[in-house]
């Protein structure tokens, strides 16, 4: 694991605490469990599930796939390192997959929304969600697409750049 | 000059953490050049190690050793937390430092008391506390420039009919002051001021302290026990190096001040056959009645853009639900104050899933954000307590934070967030999200201020009912919440104890 890595998995740590995801047994354990869920994701097939599961957690219209499959790269390269107890992903493929005979991946959305939504409130979902949420969040492909342009430092922030320009309010004086 | 004191010598305040409290005390007593020991947990950075990412500098200053328990968002960092912080500076009001009296106990759960001071005795410490921080619209100082998500605000205020609102009061410099530059409008207040507009212990009061040749800080040093003497007095504390050495400093008083959760594991660690529950716990009372305000958070989707990533994080404050009203059915009031958010937090704060998530970080150019903090009841259940079993690194317990709403809270929350709503939606939100924060930034309780010694931990000075020579100069200290946002309380009350401490060294009381 590099240092940027090492970096942000300690964030989403803290995000995950943060994000209340942590105060049950999840959290810490989850991340740890995250070497199982990268091998078990080591082939194509897997990456597609958790792309699609990813487009579908947080959709944005016209943000390109290639975006939710870096993330989901991101997801694994940043837990990759630690130590497996188990697989999650193996865990969350498994449960997506029995929600009706076909594979969850060649449902039609509608089924593939109701199969996440019977389990949203299982542990591994919210770890996954959440980890895909950080990692989502934090990628300037991402933020591109919104219009965020993160760090301002170097542009001497917004002092001169707009930081009060807006002209649509009505009078408040 | 920074001064190096022997680890023998007895002569010296030593002062446990350099954020708010710890910072502010320190430089105060160096300035009237008594001897001071900081120790410091973390390293020490300078503004050029600030840079504008979130992971980036929560892996530099951001506290992880191990808890269990509620999430408490702080740092480990030469500055502590206002290093993250934002900087709204409101005072405590009078009726507040009246809890008890002006409420009523809400019910037998609830551990109302008075604060043991009023606002007229605190007030020339919060004039001081002001000028020190350079808070805007105080003094001579103009009021902070007012960003689009501030106009939002205060726009939609004018709209539910709100009269108070003003974008002062806030720890940012405006315009150029005391050696530190005029704010940029950079954005990223919560990972540290890349110019030190903000203001941060970490470039005011350290510094200053170490100008006065009377201070010492000695960063990397994680403090674990307070020792003391046969007679019950404070004598050293026990601090590990970065290398996980320990040591003995000696001295002749001690001050605490690791924002809440690590002042009770200190206090708590400290136990000894004298003191078996603790040290300065003869009442049972460190750790109890932990608070960290009624939060809520709202974010709305406006018809228009706001670009509310543009400029401080917070800017402004909207004062009209401060004052204790109970026909809103609740007790004590609350503050609304414009906030930003990062893509990540806006999709956090909102939390769950699917598009009625999406929307808002999709709308992002266009969200608005507020939140609001407000009066939190103190319960005795709510407390850090060190767990039995679980050791840290430095082979410390592990502290258990455990923290339940209050029904008050409860209900102050959801008027606030249907008042946010209104807001929003006098202005033609057409999305817009409102509810719990959980993200424990202000921190206080464990080590209350209290009149009678069986109903809290310290005095009206922060010193310890226990121990003459053991303070106490954080948020710990707060007899109970109010609804300001808490440093502003916790500087002046800081400044007001060095004046007390030093008077006692001089009547040779100490
Ligand atoms: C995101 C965010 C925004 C905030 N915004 C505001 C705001 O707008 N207004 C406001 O009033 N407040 C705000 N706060 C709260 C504010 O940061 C705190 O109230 C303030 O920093 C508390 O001061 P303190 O001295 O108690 O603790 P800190 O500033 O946290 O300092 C404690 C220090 O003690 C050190 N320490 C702890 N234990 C030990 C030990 N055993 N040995 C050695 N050192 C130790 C820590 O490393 C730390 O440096 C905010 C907080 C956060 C997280
Ligand atoms: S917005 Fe102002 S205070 Fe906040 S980080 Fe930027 S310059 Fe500092």
């Amino acid at each position: 694991m590099n240092d940027k890595q090492t970096t942000r998995r300690r964030f989403l740590v803290a995000a995950l605490t943060f994000s209340g995801v942590a105060s049950g047994s999840l959290g810490i354990s989850f991340l740890r469990s995250s070497a199982a869920w990268a091998a078990a994701t080591d082939d194509a097939d897997n990456l597609a599930v958790m792309g699609r599961l990813a487009q579908l957690l947080f959709p944005h219209d016209g943000l390109a796939d290639s975006v939710y499959g870096e993330v989901i790269g991101e997801v694994l390269a940043t837990t990759a390192a630690d130590p497996a107890t188990d697989g999650l992903l193996a865990v969350a493929e498994e449960a997506l997959d029995a929600a009706q005979d076909q594979a969850w991946i060649d449902l039609p959305e509608s089924e593939q929304l109701e199969a996440m939504i019977a389990l949203q409130n299982e542990a591994f979902f919210a770890g996954i969600r959440e980890t895909v949420r950080f990692h989502l969040y934090y990628h300037p492909g991402l933020w591109q697409h919104i219009g965020y342009p993160g760090s301002s430092k170097e542009h001497g922030g917004y002092k001169f750049r707009g930081f009060d320009d807006i002209d649509w309010l009505p009078e408040t004086e | 000059m920074s001064k190096q004191y022997e680890l023998d010598d007895s002569s010296v305040v030593v002062v446990i953490g350099s954020g708010a409290g710890g910072g502010t005390l320190a430089n105060e007593l160096a300035q009237k050049g008594i001897d001071v020991i900081c120790l410091e947990a973390g390293s020490r950075l300078t503004l050029a190690d600030v840079v504008n990412d979130p992971p980036t500098m929560d892996a530099k200053m951001g506290w992880h050793d191990k808890r269990i328990g509620n999430m408490v968002w702080v740092c480990k960092t030469v500055g502590g937390t206002t290093m993250r912080w934002s900087g709204v500076t409101p005072r405590i009001q009078e009726h507040e430092f009246r809890a008890l009296s002006t409420y009523g106990q809400l019910d037998d759960s609830t551990a109302l008391i008075d604060w043991p001071l009023t606002l007229d005795e605190l007030l020339p410490y919060y004039e001081k506390a002001e000028d020190k921080m350079g808070v805007s619209g105080t003094g001579n100082i103009p009021p902070s420039a007012e960003t689009n998500n501030y106009k939002v605000m205060a726009a939609g205020a004018k709209r539910v009919g709100y009269k108070k609102v003003s974008s002062a009061r806030m720890a940012i410099n405006p315009v150029a002051r005391a050696g530190r530059p005029g704010c940029q409008q950079i954005g990223f207040c919560h990972t540290g001021c890349a110019i030190g507009a903000k203001w941060s212990t970490l470039y005011t009061e350290i510094p200053a302290a170490e100008l006065t040749g009377h201070f010492e800080l000695r960063a990397n040093t994680m403090a674990v026990r307070i020792n003391h003497n046969k007679k019950g007095k404070a004598t050293g504390v026990v601090y590990a190096d970065a290398d996980g050495t320990l040591h003995e400093q000696k001295a002749r008083a001690v001050a605490v001040a690791g924002n809440v959760v690590e002042t009770s594991r200190i206090l708590l660690n400290s136990s000894s056959s004298r003191f078996p529950g603790g040290l300065a716990n003869s009442s049972d009372q460190v750790g109890r009645n932990y608070m960290r305000h009624m939060f809520s958070a709202a974010l709305a989707v406006m018809p228009k853009p706001v670009n509310f990533h543009r400029g401080a994080r917070q800017t402004g404050v909207i004062y009209d639900e401060q004052y204790h009203k109970p026909e809103r059915g609740f007790a004590g009031g609350y503050d609304i104050e414009a906030i930003s958010a990062d893509p990540w937090n806006t999709s956090a704060w909102v939390g769950g899933w699917g598009p009625d998530n999406s929307v808002f970080p999709q709308n992002y150019t266009h969200v608005a954000g507020v939140f609001s903090t407000g009066e939190d009841p103190p319960q005795a259940s709510n407390r850090i307590t060190l767990h039995p079993t679980e050791r840290d690194t430095h082979g410390l317990p592990v502290p258990v934070i455990e923290y339940r709403d209050h029904a008050n809270s409860i209900a102050m929350r959801n008027h606030s967030v249907e008042m946010s709503r209104r807001i929003f939606e006098s202005l033609g939100a057409t999305d817009f999200w409102g509810g719990d924060a959980p993200v424990g930034c202000h921190n206080m309780g464990v080590a209350r201020m209290s009149a009678n010694p069986d109903d809290g931990v310290t005095n009206r000075w922060g010193q310890t009912h226990d121990i003459d020579n053991l303070f106490i100069s954080d948020g710990s200290t707060f007899s109970t919440s109010g609804a300001a946002n808490p440093t502003l309380t916790i500087v002046a009350l800081a400044i007001r104890q060095a004046d007390h401490i030093a008077e006692r060294m001089t009547q040779k009381t100490l």
